[in-house]
This record gives structure tokens, sequence and C-alpha cells, in this order.
């Protein structure tokens, strides 16, 4: 980083600070073409990849859901019909509420346990590693596993039907039942999930300057009180991000669903990625499941957009 | 639900210690909790971390428990225990062959995407071409929409070209990882110019400065990204699962879940599902830190 301020008319840095006349011009125009070329090159690879597989499939995803097709069958311009289908078909509106209801189930709770296990080890302390890395064991794990075992734990005289009755309430299994099942699925998704938001506020809550906490402290703040008032206000930004993140990713919930319930019972957990999932490779009813992505990823977008605004005012 | 931060369950708080101490400690360094305070932080942790490892627990005992003797709680002491449920499981066949599918699945990508990326987001970072900003931005604008939009029609295609049951079909589509780009890219832009002009001067060709001056300087971006995409792919569920027609190509997520889909007893099922973590968690214990980076990176870019 030499300035030189008086001579330095071009931003060719690079090419030495000689004027681009005759054949240097010439030169670098050579190498500026073997540059592109070269770049274009290195690019190419992963650019065509993604466009055969995420920038293709998204607009065709959106174009399918206006046609009737079946893979074989061929297609068949139907317009909005699968739209109108899908407006009139209550299982489409209960898997709608189930997604919501999940994701509200989910995201605050997830957030305030991120948050306080993130204040809770933020301090070096003795242990204070291991409890990070415990927390985080289940981010690693998949959900697959997650739903195994979480089976067992919810199954009829189970861990968790014991625990509720020693607490005198319902020994029945949470996953049988239709109003209980989602706060099942939604604990195994929080358990799954909470060490990834503690270790996003972790390392925000690094970056924090002490002095202000310590200047409060002085001030007679309690604990509460520079946790409400100094914390929170400087962590704020980050939850918003990790309410977006995990709004996101509970509204994409699958494998829990297929694997702990099916949907069941009664349709109480049968949420709109299984709908999909179902329409598309049970029935291949390929025409209306992309019509129910699209409604996916409207809902998504307004979820991003809210984020975007937000982050946008903080900045 | 955020009170529980300062005020701990009362009977992890003796009252009558944390009022004083709190009157004491301000002085001497301001932030640091009484003795109450750290009893309660200590409660409070510990029996969040039982919460969180007691799955594990009871996954790897009760796949070593013979299946009569699963009934809780008993269940779960660690007595009584062998291997029957492994020996099992293993010689039904299948698991053997998942679990070299889902290595072949994760290693594969992992190798091509690094590779993929790297090349494109040093093109991205260092190069000037023509459509350059386009295509970056086309890239980032598709972090947003959902994997499940692009499911059915990456299905189509992959159908139609005669994909279902083969590894490439399985492997192909998952190596458009817009994510992995743009970290590096990020990256790149950050490593000095004069790196690569100088060996340009020499006359070094392109693929020779992007494999002996790029890569090696990108060591640590690439072993993060690395970690992450291969955690991704040995967890994958949905994909293997709707290519995998057949139980040949079938990765280890689904193969156990058809086991709990076909009544199988339960401490086979949980040996296979344990055989499927012993990897990552090995890998976790060893590599904790890029699993923390690649993860936490990963999802702050989207």
């Amino acid at each position: 980083m030499t300035t030189t301020t008086p001579t330095a008319p071009r931003a060719g840095a690079s090419a030495g600070g000689r004027p681009p006349a005759g054949r240097a011009g010439v030169l670098r125009r050579t190498m500026a073409r073997r540059e592109a070329r070269i770049g274009l090159l290195f690019a190419l690879p992963a650019f065509l990849l993604f466009l055969t597989f995420r920038f293709g499939p998204a607009i065709a995803g959106v174009g399918l859901s206006f046609f009737d097709y079946t893979i074989g069958a061929g297609a068949e311009w139907t317009g909005l019909d699968n739209f109108r289908r899908l407006v009139v078909d209550p299982v489409f509106w209960s898997a709608l509420r189930v997604t919501i209801v999940l994701s509200i189930l989910i995201v605050p709770v997830q957030l305030a346990i991120s948050t306080l296990m993130a204040l809770l080890v933020r301090r070096a302390f003795r242990g204070s590693r291991f409890f990070r890395s415990v927390f985080f064991l289940p981010v690693v794990t998949s959900l697959v596993l997650a739903a195994t075992i979480f089976t067992w734990v919810f199954s009829t005289g189970g861990p968790w039907s014991t625990l509720m009755g020693l607490l005198g309430l319902p020994t029945g299994s949470w996953l049988g039942s239709t109003v209980l099942v989602l706060p099942a699925l939604a604990l195994v998704a929080i358990w799954s999930r909470f060490g990834y938001g503690m270790l996003i506020l972790l390392a925000r809550m690094q970056d924090l300057p002490r002095e202000l906490e310590e200047a409060a402290a002085i001030d007679g703040a309690n604990g509460w009180q520079r946790f409400r008032h100094i914390i929170v206000p400087q962590l704020r930004p980050t939850l918003f991000f990790l309410a977006v993140i995990e709004t996101t990713a509970s509204f994409q919930i699958f494998d829990l669903v297929y694997m702990m319930t099916g949907g069941g019972p009664a349709r109480a957990s049968y949420n709109l990625v299984y709908e999909i999932y179902n329409q598309g490779f049970k029935y291949f009813d390929l025409g209306y499941a992309s019509a129910l992505g699209v409604v996916l990823f409207v809902l998504t977008l307004v979820v991003a957009l809210v984020q975007r605004s937000v982050i946008g005012k903080e900045k | 639900m955020t009170t529980q931060v300062t005020t701990p369950p009362p009977a992890a708080t003796p009252p009558p210690t944390a009022t004083p101490a709190r009157g004491r400690r301000p002085r001497r360094s301001g932030m640091e909790p009484s003795l109450g305070g750290k009893i309660a932080r200590y409660v409070v942790l510990a029996l969040a971390a039982v919460v969180t490892i007691f799955p594990f627990y009871a996954m790897v005992v009760l796949s070593l428990k013979p299946a009569a003797a699963i009934e809780f709680p008993a269940s779960l002491l660690p007595t009584n225990l062998g291997t029957g449920a492994y020996e099992r499981v293993l010689s039904a066949g299948g698991i053997g062959t998942w679990f070299v599918n889902t290595l072949i699945y994760s290693a594969v990508s992992v190798v091509a995407v690094l590779g993929l990326s790297a090349m494109a987001g040093y093109a991205f970072a260092k190069k000037r071409f023509p459509g350059r900003e386009t295509m970056f931005w086309s890239f980032l604008a598709m972090v947003m929409v959902p994997y499940h939009v692009t499911l059915i029609p990456t299905f189509i295609l992959i159908a139609q070209a005669g994909g279902l049951d083969t590894y490439w079909g399985l492997i192909l589509p998952t190596l458009a990882n817009a994510q992995a780009v743009f970290l590096m890219r990020q990256f790149i832009m950050d490593l000095p110019d004069e790196l690569f002009e100088a060996a340009k001067l020499d006359g070094a060709s392109e693929w020779r400065i992007f494999c002996s001056i790029v890569l090696p300087l990108c060591k640590p971006i690439l072993a993060t990204l690395g970690t992450f995409v291969f955690l991704w792919h040995w967890n994958d569920f949905l994909w293997p699962l709707i290519i995998g027609q057949g139980t040949e190509h079938w990765t280890l997520t689904v193969g156990i879940s058809s086991l709990q889909q076909q009544d199988v007893p339960l401490n086979m099922i949980l040996a296979g599902a344990t055989i499927s973590f012993v990897p990552i968690f090995a890998a976790y214990l060893v590599a904790q830190r890029y699993f923390q980076e690649g993860v936490t990176m990963s999802g702050i870019k989207g």
C-alpha cells in the first residue's frame, strides 16, 4: 500500500506505474483478455452445475406449478388449477397451520435457551469448554439419529412419559396425541439446534466491549438489569438474524416428521414439506407438489424480506 | 423465559448467600458471579448437559442390550451388555453397503465441492471477466431459495437422465453449492495480489498458480468448509431417500429409517444408529474447532 498520491492516474498499480502507451498498452490488453478467459474457465464448472441444479430447477419449480405433470405421462398446462385446488384443500390449510404452529413453538423457546446457555458459558471457567462442546454435539448429529432415539424417549412407558408420571401429569405417549405431538417434535428440534444459536451468540458476545457492563455493575445494576439493558440491545441484530434462520429451518422440518410420526396422528403433525414429499414422491403429482413448493417459497421470502428491512435499518 | 437468566431456581441459589455477595462483589471486579451464582450456573449447565447427552447415552446402552431387556427404566443401567445387536445388524447385510455409500457420497462431494468452489472463488475474487457480477449475484440470490422448491425439478431432471439409483445421480446435484463459492471468494479476496503477480512474472501457468499458491493459502478455509460439507452429506436424508429407490444406493440415514419402519427390534436400530454416529463423533472429538467454525460460518451466510 504505497500511497504515491500525485502520480497515480490509473488503478492498474500492479502492472507498474508506466503510462499505457504503445506496446505496453497492447500487452496489457492481451493480458486482460487472457485474464478474462482464465477467470471464465475457472468459474464455469461451478456455474454450470449451479445453473443446472439450482437456477434452472428454481425457475422450473415455479413453472411446473402451472402444469399437471406426471413422469411418463408428460405435462399439461392447467394455469392456476393447482393453486385453486390447493386453496380449497383442507389438507393444505392444516399443513400450513402445522408448519406455522411448529415454528411458533420452536423459535422463541430455542432462542431463549441459546441465549441462556451462551450467557452461562461466555466467560472461561473450569468446564466452560466442555459444556460448549456438549451443547454443540446435537448440531452435528443427524436428525434421523435424533428421531430414532427420541421416538423411544417419547414412547409409552419411555423416559418422557415416566417423567410426566412423576410430575403427576398424564403418561400417554405425546407422539400419539393430536395436541402434544407438535410440542414433542418441537422439543426434539430445539434439542438438536439450540447449540447452534448458542455458538453464534457467543461469538457476538465476545466482541462486545466489557466496559459498558462493568460501568453498569459499578453503578449498582444487578445481573438482570445488565442483561436486559446492556447485553440484549447489543445482541438484537444477532438475535434477529437467528430468529429468521431458525424460522426458515423450522418451516423445512422433514426428517423428524417422516421418522417419528409420519404426519400423524390424524394429520396433527403433517406439515407443508411432508405434504410436498407425499404429493411429489408418493403420488407423483409433481405439478401440485411444485405449487406447494411455491407457497413454501413465498412463506420463506416473507421472512427473508422482513429480515432485510430490519437489518437494513440497523446499518 | 428469559427471566431464568438471572433468577435461577430458588432451590439452587440459597438467598442468604446470594444477597450479601452481591453487595460485596462489585467493588472488586464488577461482574464476577457470587458463590451462589456460580453454584447456580453449574447446576443449570449440568442439568442442560445431562438432557443433551442423555439421548446419546441411551442410544449406546440400549444398543448393547439383548432385545428382551429393553424395558424402561431398568434398561438404562449399563449392565448385562453384549454386542449381539451389532452382530445381527451387521450380518443382516445392508449396513456395510450403506456405510460405504455414505462415505462415497460424503468424500466425493467434499473433494468436488472444495475444488470447484476454490476455482470459482479465485475467479470471482481475483479475475475480471465479462458477466462476473451477474454470475456472482445469481449465486447469491439462490441461497435464499429453499431446497424444497428446487427438489422436484431436480428429481425430474435426474430421473429423466437415468440417474435414479446411481452414484452420480446422488452426488452431482449436491455439488452446486452457492455458499461454498461465496465463502471461498470472501477468503481469497483478502489474500494479497502480490503473491499471484510474482508467480505470474516468473512465468507460472494459471493452473500452477492455483494449485501451488492459492490452494495452500486456502488451507484454513478449506478445512472448515470441508468439514461442513462432509457433515452435511453424512447427515443428509431427503435427497438420498428420493434418489435411492432400491436398497443398493441407500445411505446410512435412509437405511436406518427403513429399519425403523420395518419393526426391526429397537436394539438393532440403535446399533445401526450408533455405527452411523461413531465416525462423526470421532471426527468431532478430534476437529471440534472446524465443526463449530464450519457450521456457524455457513449458517451466517444463509
